[in-house]
C-alpha cells in the first residue's frame, strides 16, 4: 500500500512538473527551457507576496500565477519570436533565460534554506495504515483536477481548440484566420500558468532552491522523453512510468539506483521507440 | 606681498597642517594610513555556507578594526577583506574557477592571508598548491571535511606548511558523533538505528564508519540508505523505519532538500528520533518555515558558536553581536568557525610582531586561545585543529535539538544547556 500511495503521489508530481513543458511544445513546437526557472520564479514570488508584501497566501499564490503567466507571454512575444523555426537556437534562447532567471535569484541571495511555502493544509491522515500528509493528498487532487480542466479546455472551448488545430495542422489552421503567433502566445503563458500551478502545490512539501528549477526541466525533458514530445497523454504515461518506478527502486534496489533506472528508461526508450511511448508523430488527435 | 613671502606662508602652512595630520594619527589609530593587513577571502557567495563564512570574517573584521585593529611589532593595522567568488559549490563549476579565484586575491589584491575557503573539498585540495607557491598562509575555515588535507601537511610539511584547516575532519567528527550516540544508548537504552545519507563523497564515508563505529558499541544497524542529491521523497525509507521499529534515523545530508524528509517524518510520524549531520536544518529560520516540522530533530553543527552557551564565553558575545549586524542568529557552523579564524591570525600576527610566513606558521603552531568553539590549538604536525574533548582543553562540535521553536544544545554534555527529548509519539 505504501508503493502504490506514494508511487501516486509521486508520478503526480511528475505529470504536474511535465504538464507546462509538453504544452507549449505539443502546440508551439517549442521546447521551453525556461520552464524550471519559470517554477521557481512562482515559489519565490508567492514567498515574497506572503513574507515582504504581506499579501494574504491564496492572493499571493493567485498573483504569481498571473505573473509568471503574463511573463510567459511576454518572452515569446519579445523574445523567442525571433528565433522562431530555428529549433537550436529557440533552446538556446530559451534555456539563457531560464538561467538567467534562475542565477538572478542567487546573485539577489534568494540562497537560504528558510525559502519555503507554508502546506495548504497542515496534518496527516493514515489511509490503509500509511500515514499521508495532506498536502500530498491535495498534489493528487490537484493534478488530477488539472488534466481534467485541459481536457476540457482543448475540446471544449474556441481558444482551445484553435491550440488543438495549430498543434494538429499550421497551415489548414492558418487558412481557417487561426494567428499562429496568438496561439503560441497563449500557450507559453498557459503552460507558465501551468509550471506556476506545479510549484506552488509542490514546494510546500519542501523548500524553494535555485537548483530546483534545473531539476524540474529536467523531470520534465525526461518524462516527455519517455511519454512522447508533444503527446499529452504520453505525459501520464511517462510520468507514471517513472514515478512507479523510482519508487519500487528505493524499495527494492536502493534509492541510489533511482537515477540510474531513469537513465535507463530514457536510454531504452531512444532505443526501441525514439517518439516516445505514446508519441505517436501522425496520430494528431492525441495531442494537446 | 613679495613672491618669496607668499611662499613662505605657503609652506608654513603645510607644515602645520602636516603636523596635525601627525598627530592625529598618532593619538587615534583609526586615522592613521598604515597599510591593511589583507585577508582574501575566496568562498562561493552564491550558497549559505559562503554567506555564512563571510559573515564570519566581516564581523571579526569589523570588531578588531573598531578596537584599533592589529598591533604589528607596535604598528597597529586594520584588517581589510577582499572577497573573491570561488562557485566551488556550483555544480558544474571546475576547480580551476575556484584557483583562479584564489590567486587572483594573492597576485592582484596582494592578500596577506587567505582565510575562509575554498569550501568543497576538492577544490580546497587543488588550492593547497597554489597557497603553497605563493607562501601565502592560508586557513580554512568553511567547508571541506576530508581527512586528505591534514594528511598532506603531514605526508609533506615543508610544501604545504602553510595550509591551516579550523573546519575539522570527517574521521574525529565521527568520532564525537560514536560518543554522542553512546551516551544515547546509555541514557535511551536505544539500540536500533536506520542510517540515511546523501550520496556524495564525505556523507558515504561518514555513513560507513558510523555504521562500522556503531555495530562496535552493540547498536543494530536496520540499513545504509543511500540517497541521490535532489531527492525529494523519502516515503519509502522512513516507511521501512517505522517498519524496522529503527529508534533512531541517523541523516547526513547537505543537500536542502533534506528539508522534505524532516516534514515527512513529521506528518507520518515515524517513531525513531533523527539526528545526524542535517545541514539545511542549521539555520534559526528552520522552525518558521518549517512550521515546526523540525521539532524534537537533533542536528549536528560540526564546531559549536552558533548557539550561545556559559560553557563557551566567547559565544555569549558573538552570538548577540552577529543577530545585531544581520539580524539573524550565526546560521550555520562557518559563521562562528570564519569568525574565530580572524581572531586566531590575529593572535598569531601579535605574538609574531611580523606578517612573514616563516614567523606566521610557528605562531600558528603554537595557537592557543579560546574561540567560539572551544580552545584553539593546531596539531604542528599537520596543522589540524584539535577537538572532540572539553571545551576547556579543544575545539568542541555542538548537537543542538529543534524545541519550541529554538536551538538548544543537547550534546556534548560538557556544554549541553538541556537534556535530550522525545517527540510525543515516541512517549
Amino acid at each position: 500500500m505504501n508503493i502504490f500511495i506514494f508511487g501516486l503521489v509521486n508520478s503526480v508530481i511528475l505529470a504536474l512538473m511535465a504538464s507546462g513543458f509538453a504544452l507549449v511544445y505539443g502546440v508551439s513546437r517549442l521546447a521551453n527551457f525556461a520552464h524550471g526557472a519559470l517554477y521557481i520564479l512562482v515559489g519565490f514570488a508567492t514567498w515574497l507576496f506572503l513574507n515582504r508584501v504581506g499579501v494574504n497566501y491564496i492572493g499571493s499564490i493567485i498573483l504569481s500565477i498571473i505573473a509568471v503567466s503574463v511573463l510567459g507571454g511576454v518572452i515569446y512575444r519579445f523574445l523567442l519570436i525571433r528565433v522562431k523555426g530555428m529549433p537550436a537556437s529557440e533552446i538556446i534562447a530559451s534555456l539563457a533565460i531560464g538561467i538567467a532567471i534562475m542565477e538572478l535569484f542567487r546573485w539577489r541571495g534568494f540562497i537560504s534554506e528558510a525559502y519555503m511555502l507554508p502546506p495548504f493544509v497542515n496534518g496527516s491522515v493514515s489511509i490503509a495504515g500509511v500515514m499521508i500528509d495532506w498536502q500530498r493528498l491535495i498534489i493528487i487532487g490537484v493534478g488530477l483536477a488539472i488534466m481534467l480542466l485541459l481536457w476540457l479546455f482543448t475540446h471544449h472551448t474556441k481558444v482551445g481548440l484553435s491550440l488543438r488545430a495549430i498543434a494538429q495542422d499550421k497551415h489548414a489552421s492558418m487558412m481557417s484566420g487561426i494567428e499562429p503567433d496568438r496561439t503560441a502566445v497563449i500557450s507559453l503563458a498557459m503552460g507558465s500558468a501551468l509550471s506556476g500551478i506545479a510549484a506552488v502545490v509542490i514546494l510546500p512539501l519542501g523548500n524553494i532552491t535555485v537548483e530546483t528549477g534545473y531539476m524540474v526541466l529536467t523531470n520534465a525533458i525526461a518524462v516527455c522523453i519517455i511519454g512522447g514530445l508533444g503527446s499529452w497523454a504520453g505525459v501520464f504515461a511517462g510520468a507514471f512510468l517513472l514515478g512507479f518506478a523510482e519508487i519500487l527502486t528505493a524499495a527494492f534496489i536502493g534509492p541510489q539506483w533511482q537515477m540510474v533506472v531513469v537513465l535507463l528508461f530514457i536510454i531504452l526508450t531512444l532505443i526501441l521507440k525514439p517518439s516516445g511511448l505514446l508519441g505517436k508523430q501522425k496520430e494528431l488527435e492525441e495531442r494537446v | 606681498m613679495k613672491k618669496s613671502a607668499l611662499i613662505d606662508l605657503i609652506g608654513i602652512k603645510m607644515l602645520f597642517i602636516l603636523l596635525i595630520l601627525l598627530f592625529a594619527c598618532v593619538l587615534s589609530p583609526a586615522l592613521s594610513f598604515s597599510q591593511p593587513i589583507v585577508l582574501g577571502v575566496p568562498i562561493s557567495r552564491g550558497y549559505p555556507d559562503g554567506v555564512d563564512a563571510e559573515r564570519g570574517i566581516t564581523l571579526a573584521v569589523e570588531e578588531i578594526n573598531a578596537a584599533g585593529g592589529v598591533n604589528v611589532g607596535g604598528a597597529k593595522r586594520p584588517f581589510k577583506v577582499e572577497i573573491s567568488d570561488t562557485r566551488d559549490l556550483e555544480a558544474g563549476v571546475p576547480v580551476a574557477e575556484a584557483l583562479l579565484a584564489t590567486e587572483r586575491l594573492i597576485i592582484e589584491q596582494k592578500a596577506n592571508f587567505i582565510v575562509g575557503g575554498p569550501i568543497r573539498s576538492e577544490a580546497a585540495l587543488a588550492a593547497m598548491d597554489v597557497v603553497s607557491k605563493h607562501k601565502t598562509v592560508s586557513i580554512l575555515s568553511a567547508g571541506v571535511l576530508s581527512p586528505a588535507y591534514s594528511k598532506r601537511v603531514e605526508e609533506n610539511y615543508d610544501k604545504y606548511k602553510y595550509c591551516f584547516r579550523t573546519t575539522g575532519s570527517v574521521v574525529p567528527m565521527i568520532g564525537g558523533t560514536l560518543k554522542t550516540f553512546e551516551s544515547i544508548k546509555a541514557k535511551k537504552g536505544f539500540d536500533k538505528a536506520y542510517i540515511m545519507v546523501q550520496d556524495v563523497a564525505h556523507a558515504r564515508a561518514a555513513g560507513n564508519l558510523l555504521k562500522e563505529g556503531l555495530e562496535k558499541q552493540g547498536w543494530k544497524v536496520l540499513a545504509l540508505e543511500i540517497y541521490p542529491t535532489g531527492t525529494t521523497d523519502f516515503s519509502v525509507g522512513l516507511s521501512k523505519a517505522k517498519d524496522s521499529k529503527a529508534q533512531i534515523l541517523i541523516p547526513w545530508f547537505d543537500m536542502p532538500e533534506v528539508s522534505i524528509l524532516m516534514k515527512q517524518w513529521f506528518d507520518m510520524k515515524i517513531p525513531a528520533l533523527p539526528i545526524g549531520y542535517i545541514h539545511a536544518l542549521q539555520d534559526e529560520g528552520t522552525w518558521k518555515a518549517t512550521d515546526g516540522k523540525v521539532a524534537y530533530a537533533v542536528v549536528l553543527y560540526a564546531k559549536a558558536g552558533s548557539v550561545a552557551t556559559k560553557a563557551i564565553p566567547m559565544s555569549e558575545g558573538f552570538v548577540p553581536n552577529h543577530k545585531k549586524k544581520f539580524g539573524v542568529e550565526p546560521r550555520s557552523e562557518w559563521t562562528s568557525t570564519s569568525y574565530t579564524v580572524v581572531y586566531i591570525l590575529k593572535d598569531a600576527i601579535e605574538r609574531a610582531k611580523s606578517l612573514n610566513p616563516d614567523t606566521i606558521i610557528p605562531a600558528l603552531e603554537k595557537t592557543d586561545m579560546m574561540g567560539t568553539y572551544g580552545r584553539v590549538k593546531f596539531d604542528p604536525k599537520n596543522h589540524q585543529i584539535i577537538e572532540n574533548g572539553d571545551p576547556k582543553e579543544t575545539a568542541v562540535g555542538m548537537w543542538a535539538q529543534w524545541i519550541d521553536g529554538k536551538r538548544t544544545i543537547v550534546f556534548p554534555d560538557k556544554i549541553a544547556t538541556k537534556s535530550l527529548e522525545m517527540p510525543p509519539w515516541m512517549k
